[in-house]
């Protein structure tokens, strides 16, 4: 900002700052990066009773929204709707995922697109800023997550098709390269297959040696590796737990809007010197 | 009305097009919608025929109401395919869930929501006012009917761009502008964005993907950039009240605040000592204060020796009043804490996507959209009152900041 000459400068308008912590740590950002509309179940979904939908693992703090899609056939595939709901349907088996109780034929279409979550590190503190009444209103906002449709499902069909044509034709379902740590891909797919219904352990070998990159010995994992696989076990076996999603119109939403006001005009006093914020700076 | 005109189009105008040369007959044999994008200038008759880039099937249902639930679904004006001339038969009514305008879809203008980053700043003319600047147009199809297109379109361009007035369309022909498919449909593809519209919407700081600097104007940009922000603060906080017709319409925008770390701790009440507090309830406020600075009773908590900062944000209720925001002739808008630390607020970048401010209610297990984030700010610590502050305290004796109950670490 270019400084200003303070003689000159007058104050236009005042708002006072209100803050309130009420619904801590409950508020959340959720940024949609591949979006650019509003979140809406389309018209057409709507007509046949679809709403969006929701859920949560919260330990993990991984959330899913599923949003119907526009099944009308002018913009939509039935047959491949049908054969990638198959692959999710599969996917979901896998994972561990899969729905209690909806095993109709219906479901095993893809209709809708989940959006998954996941959380980024907030950098510095971000406030939700509400102006009403000539009151700037602040709230603060816990955790920000990003969404983006999950498209697991695609491995099922590609590894399907790999298998059919023997591997040479799909390169670019290959994925990424295998990690240099670990000295061959064969272990984790395997881990995964086992998975379904087994107890779920870390295929460790049992190496004296000490490195952390372990790069010795058949299906030996880097540390590293073994941390992600474990998280990655952890949050698939807990439980989802469905969410109600309430869109910006309902009433509980209003509800919520109106927590975050802050209800009092007391004054708070400020217990922090300006100087904590030079002393926050790492390395400075 | 309609006559039967063969693929080569009566009178081809010479745009380039993309278009290939379809018939005019669907499979199923009835008319096929005919797609005429418009040229953005200024012609007499905008017969272009072209081909709508998405791949859209093309079957269309042999209803006439079926019609409309074609690719424009609910859209009065329809999409057509190749050639020019030859009209479909049936009248273009809207059908569907849009058939009543962006009003039914969702009812987003008309119900209690705060304003959206994509809705059209201008309060929705039928949806007739697709692109802004960085906006998208809410709501899909504008359903008009076909033989009000042109008005409606007209009136939707008088009042957006500047003179780019179309004629009326012959009858069966479709103007499409280009720019405005995105209101088409649902599933349109959204329209890249004009210059031209980006200067009339210098509300929002403009991100459009196409032509946002022209060579022109970049010099322009760089230096009036800043201005344009700082505007835009200030009419973001400085209009106290929004001028808002419908009262449903929540018209309080969400607006992003990025502060520096640490959040600044607050405490209910000026205790100097653990034994002041009052685990005081909301109905023992007295508000004395003097300008500016005095903390009153309470709306209490009890723990004010609680550990870390960052902790005391969430853990204790707190609710009050903890300064001022300063909005400043200049544009420069300020926000001052009740012990006089003083903040900067710029403007953030604005993303481009969709934000949303929830909060989970895990009680009743709910997620509940609060709205879309309007506006991204960043605070920063003001430098010139950080820097006198850093004198003073080098100046004077070192003394425990702040200190009465707060365990702080050292270092």
């Amino acid at each position: 900002m270019t400084s200003i000459n303070d003689d000159t400068d007058e104050v236009v308008t005042k708002l006072p700052i209100h803050y309130s912590n009420a619904l801590s740590p409950n508020v959340h950002i959720h940024q949609f990066p591949l979006l650019t509309r509003p979140l809406q179940a389309p018209p057409s979904s709507l007509a046949s009773g679809k709403r969006i939908t929701a859920r949560l693992k919260p330990n993990v703090r991984r959330l899913e929204i599923h949003v119907p899609s526009d099944t009308r056939p002018e913009v939509w595939n039935a047959e491949k709707a049908k054969e990638l709901g198959a692959a999710r349907l599969e996917d979901d088996r896998e994972k561990n995922q899969e729905t209690k109780g909806m095993k109709s034929v219906d479901e095993t279409r893809l209709s809708e697109v989940r959006m998954k979550s996941e959380e980024i590190p907030q950098r510095g503190v971000h406030l939700l800023g509400v102006v009403r009444d000539g009151c700037l209103h602040l709230h603060p906002i816990s955790e920000t997550h990003q969404l983006r449709p999950a498209l697991t499902y695609l491995d099922i069909l590609s590894r399907k098709s790999k298998r059919s044509h023997g591997g040479f034709d799909s390169d670019s379902d290959d994925g990424p390269p295998p990690d240099p740590d670990d000295p061959a891909p064969l272990p984790v797919p395997r881990k995964e297959k086992k998975s379904t219904g087994e107890v779920k352990e870390i295929q460790v070998t049992a190496r004296k040696s000490d490195d952390k990159n372990g790069l010795t010995g058949p299906g030996a994992l880097s540390a590293v590796r073994r941390e992600m696989l474990h998280a990655i076990r952890a949050e698939e076996d807990e439980e989802w737990e469905p969410l109600e999603f309430c869109d910006v119109v309902t009433a509980e939403s209003g509800d919520a809007f109106e927590g975050v006001f802050s209800q009092t005009s007391d004054m708070l006093q400020c217990k922090t010197n300006i100087a904590a914020f030079l002393k926050e700076i790492n390395g400075l | 009305m309609s006559s039967n005109d063969p693929p080569s189009g009566s009178t081809p105008k010479a745009i380039g097009s993309l278009a290939k040369k379809q018939s005019d007959v669907t499979r199923q044999g009835t008319q096929k919608l005919k797609f005429v994008p418009t040229l953005p200038q200024r012609r007499k008759k905008e017969e272009v025929k072209a081909e709508p880039t998405t791949s859209v099937v093309p079957a269309v249902p042999s209803t006439e109401r079926g019609r409309g639930r074609g690719r424009g679904k609910g859209d009065g004006r329809g999409r057509g395919r190749g050639r020019g001339a030859a009209p479909p038969v049936l009248e273009m009514t809207a059908s569907g869930p849009f058939a009543m305008g962006p009003a039914l879809a969702g009812s987003t203008g008309r119900r209690s929501t705060p304003r959206s980053n994509f809705t059209p700043s201008v309060p929705t003319a039928l949806g007739a006012s697709a692109a802004l600047g960085v906006n998208l147009s809410r709501s899909a199809a504008p359903s008009l009917k076909k033989e009000n297109n042109a008005d409606a379109k007209g009136k939707g361009k008088a009042m957006e761009e500047e003179g780019e007035v179309y004629s009326d369309p012959d009858d069966g022909v479709e103007i499409i502008d280009m720019e405005r498919i995105r209101d088409m449909d649902w599933m349109a593809p959204e329209s890249l964005q004009n210059e031209r519209q980006l200067k009339k919407f210098k509300k929002e700081p403009s991100e459009g993907v196409a032509g946002e600097v022209d060579l022109a104007k970049a010099l322009d940009l760089s230096e009036s950039e800043e201005e344009e922000e700082l505007e835009d603060i200030i009419e973001d906080f400085a209009a106290p009240t929004e001028i808002d017709t419908d009262p449903t319409l929540r018209e309080e925008r969400l607006y992003f605040f990025q502060f520096p770390q640490p959040f600044p701790t607050f405490l209910p009440k000026a205790s100097e000592s653990v034994a002041d507090v009052i685990m005081g309830d909301a109905t023992d406020k007295k508000v004395t204060f003097a300008p500016d600075v005095m903390p009153s009773v309470t709306p209490g908590t009890s723990r004010t020796s609680s550990a870390v900062p960052t902790e005391l944000l969430m853990t204790e209720p707190l609710d009050g009043i903890i300064g001022e925001l300063e909005v400043y002739r200049s544009g420069a808008v300020k926000i001052r804490l009740t012990n006089g630390i003083l903040f900067d607020v710029s403007a953030g970048t604005q993303p481009s996507f969709l934000q949303q401010v929830t909060y989970l209610d895990k009680e009743n297990k709910r997620l509940c959209v609060l709205g879309e984030v309007n506006k991204q700010f960043v605070v920063s610590p003001n430098v010139d009152t950080l820097l006198a502050a850093m004198e003073e305290a080098d100046n004077a004796p070192v003394t425990i900041e702040g200190g009465e109950n707060l365990i702080k670490m050292d270092g």
